[in-house]
């Protein structure tokens, strides 16, 4: 795929995790820690709560590998749901939840060009890429994936049936393939 | 369902993000196997959000890497071993398997029933949350109806008088009409056809009593409702205005913006 080439493929790496080995740990971290901990911010949004999850979610990447399936998806995919689901558990034991879910996403997307220079990262500036979507498209993709809603919690709070939803949260995904120039 | 349908429903997206109940999820991983096309689409919105994912990176705090390695990696701690008799340390063994197997016959037995109240809490939430859209629909409906119930019984009684208000110069294909009851003073407006006007402006219906205009309220041409109640006007009015005003209305009527007129 275009957007990041990774020198050992992630099946290989699921096989060198469930193996032990050390090198693996390194490898995964120095990767995936960037992508991963992106996720986290932009749901907890303090770097203090981001970190306390990065290494709660390398733990379970790590101790919990035999959950993985890989017959049901992707390496990445079950790593950030997982990362996803610690995230909003930690926000939630934390009740900060209200407070902080109607901060404007735009700052957490613009961060990237600051930290984010060690690891591979894909040059298209994803803010540019965010405005290609319609305004209702990225309201949906903003909420469930940088934001870690639920779709109810969204059809609760915003009055969106769950149908809509989902239509809105393929187109987005849609475009953003298009425009990421994912094959 | 077709493939495409199934796919552009946006289900795969959703299964992706993990955000099914498990009963949709077995679904889709069962369509999955059907069809390689589901399998294919699924395997590119993996990719994609992966792009999107690594895109969106942020580098963590540098001091994090090193604590984080090491306690991923660090053993577990070791159970701690505690010498003992023999003919003690035998009996312990059998206390100890005997209830490691409790325990873990009621831990399998708490996670079934976890899993299966989890699964039906997921269902129930999903059918609270159909329910309450049933709901909000039939209200919106039912306020439809009161609402056309309203506008009916109006127009069908005898005691308004129908002044049809026909476009003027200004705007020859603007109609709208006016249920005007005498007795009891009430004015109602049906808008057949009147533009949209800017933010700044609003409509004025004006009644002419004794050959002077008389302020029956201002209006906007988007409401939904198919009688509007205007202001109550005295008795005697020999015709009804509409002209367009800044917004909140005028004393005086602006005439050169007139858009419809009808006489009593």
């Amino acid at each position: 795929m275009s957007a990041h080439n990774h020198s050992i493929d992630q099946d290989q790496l699921v096989k060198e995790i469930q193996e032990r080995r050390p090198e693996a740990l390194n490898y995964l971290y120095d990767n995936y820690s960037g992508a991963i901990y992106g996720s986290i911010l932009r749901i907890v949004q303090e770097e203090d709560i981001a970190k306390e999850v990065l290494q709660d979610a390398f733990m379970k990447f790590w101790d919990k590998i035999d959950q993985y399936d890989s017959s049901k998806g992707r390496f990445f995919t079950w790593m950030v749901n997982v990362t996803r689901n610690l995230a909003i558990d930690k926000l939630r034991s934390k009740e900060l939840k209200k407070a902080q879910k109607t901060d404007d996403i735009g700052d957490y997307v613009n961060t990237r060009s600051e930290g984010a220079t060690h690891q591979n990262i894909d040059g298209i500036g994803m803010q540019e890429a965010m405005q290609g979507l319609r305004d209702e498209e990225r309201f949906v993709l903003e909420m469930v994936y940088f934001k870690g809603y639920t779709q109810s919690e969204i059809e609760k709070e915003f009055g969106i049936p769950l149908g809509t939803i989902k239509t809105r949260l393929r187109m987005a995904l849609v475009t953003m393939r298009k425009i990421l120039d994912v094959e | 369902m077709s493939s495409e349908e199934y796919i552009s429903s946006g289900i795969l997206e959703s299964y992706v993000l993990d955000q099914l109940s498990g009963a949709e999820r077995s679904e889709v991983e069962k369509k999955a196997r059907e069809h390689p096309e589901v399998r294919e689409e699924i395997v590119r919105i993996e990719l994609s959000i992966e792009a999107l994912a690594f895109g969106t990176a942020v580098a963590p705090p540098s001091d994090a890497r090193d604590k984080i390695v090491s306690a991923v990696s660090s053993p577990e701690t070791p159970v701690v071993s505690i010498s003992r008799s023999k003919s003690e340390s035998l009996s312990l063994k059998y206390a100890a398997a005997a209830s490691v197997l409790i325990a873990l016959a009621s831990t399998i037995t708490a996670f079934d029933y976890w899993s299966k109240w989890k699964s039906a809490e997921g269902r129930l939430s999903d059918l609270i949350a159909q329910n309450q859209q049933f709901a909000d629909n039939y209200n919106t409906v039912n306020l439809q109806l009161n609402d056309i119930q309203d506008a009916v019984a109006i127009m069908n009684n005898s005691a308004f008088s129908r002044i049809v208000m026909n476009g003027t110069d200004n705007s020859p294909g603007a109609l709208a009409t006016i249920y005007w009851n005498e007795n009891t003073q009430d004015v109602y407006l049906s808008i057949q056809e009147l533009k949209e006007l800017s933010e700044n402006q609003q409509y004025q219906l004006w009644a002419i009593i004794d050959g002077k205009p008389v302020d029956a309220g201002v209006f906007d041409a988007g409401s939904s409702s198919l009688l509007v109640q205007m202001k109550s006007i005295g008795t005697g009015a020999a015709a009804f205005a509409v002209t367009i005003e800044p917004k909140g209305g005028s004393e005086n009527p602006s005439l050169e913006t007139m858009q419809v007129l009808g006489n009593v």
